[in-house]
């Protein structure tokens, strides 16, 4: 019923225009550019290299498939470290660069610019493993499942690693941390997956039984590393 | 909805409950800038918010001096060249009789459109509460604009 | 435009960086002196929002220092900055404009207009790592104009110039400062002298002095060098 008199009502509760409306909307000018439009610009900013190494394991394990190589599932394992520690380095540029303190000052700021980097880069690598991963198992006749989890754990387990090393006083004395970390990595799967013997067995009936599980968890932890580094992204000293 | 519109509700509201042009435009703007200091930016305003720290402005603003024995009387534009006088008059008188807490309701819900769930954070009441609240409103509006009009 | 400077303070463990400073700028030139080690940086990158004070408030027209907004009207130069290796001039002018929430075409044009002020046109596809010092600044200076910022904070803007591009400095700043707050630091006194109306004193963390300098009050060279001796 009160809507019968919505207008009356409307005219009932005016108020006088208001006078300094425009010099204050003035103040607070609204975004050209919308966030998603940002991260999407982003894109043309990480380097060659990111997407080459995603490009190269999608190509290994295509490759793999088609000249039905077992070594391939280890290839693309190895693989994997590398391209974790190439996405903690691009979303750590302008720390590197000495770009921070200027992309800190701008409208955006340096924390959407890290946010974007690794929402790109982990879109790519989830990408890569919706290919490689089905791609694989076709090969070796694991779960496509099985083969993913195989994939993940060394991406995750290299990140949560090298985030926080990234962070530390180590980190920005050199450029090679994360590299470094990923390096022990892959060895370590190589070494494992060749020479193990029942560690290695052991370690593939863990992963088939709770491997979704384990990658969850890396997963969280991944991620609370990620939103650590965004947060002090903009510390200065 | 705009920043411009935003602005036009929070002001409307203000000038509702402190009835002071330039009072209502400082509260308004200060309402804008408290929301952007918590919130870092006035961009993905949550416009409950806003209206919860102009509603605690203005609070304070009472605490602060004591209202206006003499409000300003303000008639706005008309709007629909359709309606009576009579009806137009009706319409204020009845608003009048109201409790300051219905009227509130009333411009909340009908003029600035807002949703129950706004309402309820704002007056920190449940929406059970919120939507027996404006029935209540709307009733006593009608028995008081049925009384006016009966009067006549 | 009112910058204000509420009771700023900075203090870390076992030093103040600065001390409950206050002032309030208009638009127009000020200058902030001070040597090295008084505190003019921390005060600059708290009020360019990229470092938080310990306690006080800036706020722009009331739009407080911590928002979108306030970085929306601002242009910031500070003293040391890098640059991606790969970036050319004009890569550089157009990215920060990105970061600047500027639309591409507009920041295309824009990026092409300040660059010519800057007297780069020529140098714009050139990579920056090929640049001189004073090239550098002068990108800097670009791109911290960009945004047409109603808030311009420069640190040692002047540093690493040579006189020639000091005087074309000095004109486009006093061009800018006619819509714009200007902050600028310096070890120059000649800087100031030239174009600052307006000039702020600092030693240890504190204000110590705080008003315009129109030559009436004798050599500023002069009243520099007494409270720094």
């Amino acid at each position: 019923m009160a809507s019968d008199y919505k207008d009356l009502l409307n005219e009932a509760f005016s108020a006088p225009a208001p006078k300094g409306k425009d010099a204050f909307l003035k103040n607070i000018r609204p975004r050209e550019v919308s966030l998603f439009a940002m991260i999407w610009q982003q894109a043309a900013y990480i380097r060659v290299t990111a997407w080459l190494l995603a490009a190269l394991v999608v190509g290994v394990a295509i490759a793999g498939a088609v000249l039905k190589l077992e070594s391939a599932q280890n290839a693309v394992t190895m693989l994997m470290p590398f391209t974790a520690a190439v996405a903690v380095i691009e979303s750590n540029r302008s720390r590197r660069c000495g770009m921070s303190e200027l992309e800190t000052a701008t409208r955006f700021s340096l924390r959407s610019v890290v946010l974007a980097r690794m929402t790109l880069l982990g879109a790519a690598a989830l990408i890569v493993l919706l290919i490689a991963a089905p791609v694989i198992s076709a090969v070796t006749c694991e779960g496509a499942v099985f083969t993913a989890v195989r994939m993940v754990i060394p991406y995750l387990l290299t990140m949560s690693i090298s985030l926080p090393i990234e962070r530390s006083s180590l980190g920005r004395k050199t450029d090679l941390s994360s590299l470094a970390v990923a390096s022990v990595v892959a060895f370590v799967i190589y070494y494992v997956s060749n020479f193990g013997g029942a560690a290695f067995t052991g370690y593939l009936q863990v992963i088939g039984r709770w491997g979704v599980l384990i990658a969850l968890g890396l997963l969280a932890l991944t991620a609370a590393q990620q939103w650590k580094t965004i947060n002090k992204s903009e510390e200065l000293a | 909805m705009d920043i411009e519109e935003i602005y036009d509700k929070i002001y409307r509201y203000v000038y509702f409950k402190l009835k002071n042009q330039s009072v209502a435009e400082d509260i308004t703007q200060e309402t804008f800038l408290k929301y952007i200091s918590a919130k870092g930016s006035i961009h993905g305003y949550e416009i409950k918010y806003l209206y919860t720290i102009a509603r605690n402005l203005c609070i304070d603003e009472f605490r602060r001096v004591k209202p206006d024995p003499l409000p300003e009387d303000f008639e706005g534009p008309v709007t629909d060249a359709h309606r009576t006088i009579e009806d137009r008059l009706a319409v204020r008188e009845a608003l009048k009789k109201l409790d300051p807490e219905d009227q509130e309701l009333l411009l909340l819900r009908h003029v600035n459109g807002e949703s129950v769930g706004t309402i309820c954070t704002m007056l920190n009441i449940s929406r059970f509460a919120v939507y027996r609240r404006i029935k209540n409103a709307e009733e006593r509006l009608r028995s008081s604009l049925e009384g006016i009009k009966d009067g006549k | 435009m009112k910058l204000k400077v509420d009771r700023i303070t900075k203090q870390y463990k076992n030093k103040i960086a600065v001390d409950r400073i206050s002032f309030e700028l208009t638009e127009g030139v000020t200058g902030l002196l001070g040597a090295n080690g008084a505190g003019k940086t921390t005060l600059m990158r708290m009020m360019s929002g990229i470092l938080t004070p310990t306690s006080g408030e800036i706020t722009a027209d009331g739009i407080p220092v911590n928002s979108e907004e306030y970085r929306a009207i601002l242009g910031y130069l500070p003293q040391d900055f890098g640059y991606y290796p790969e970036f050319t001039a004009r890569e550089f002018v157009k990215y920060i404009a990105a970061l600047k929430g500027i639309e591409k075409k507009r920041a295309r044009k824009k990026t092409e207009e300040l660059l010519e002020l800057v007297g780069l046109t020529e140098s714009a596809g050139k990579k920056i790592k090929t640049f001189s010092g004073g090239m550098k600044q002068r990108v800097g200076i670009a791109q911290a104009l960009v945004n047409d910022p109603k808030i311009l904070i420069l640190d040692e803007p002047t540093a690493g110039l040579d006189p020639k591009e000091r005087v074309r400095f000095r004109n486009l700043i006093a061009d800018i400062s006619k819509d714009t707050v200007v902050l600028f630091s310096t070890h120059i006194v000649s800087d100031i002298e030239h174009i600052a109306s307006n000039v702020l004193m600092m030693r240890d963390g504190q204000l110590i002095h705080e008003g315009e300098w129109n030559g009436k009050q004798g050599d500023l060279e002069q009243f520099y060098m007494e409270e720094f001796k």
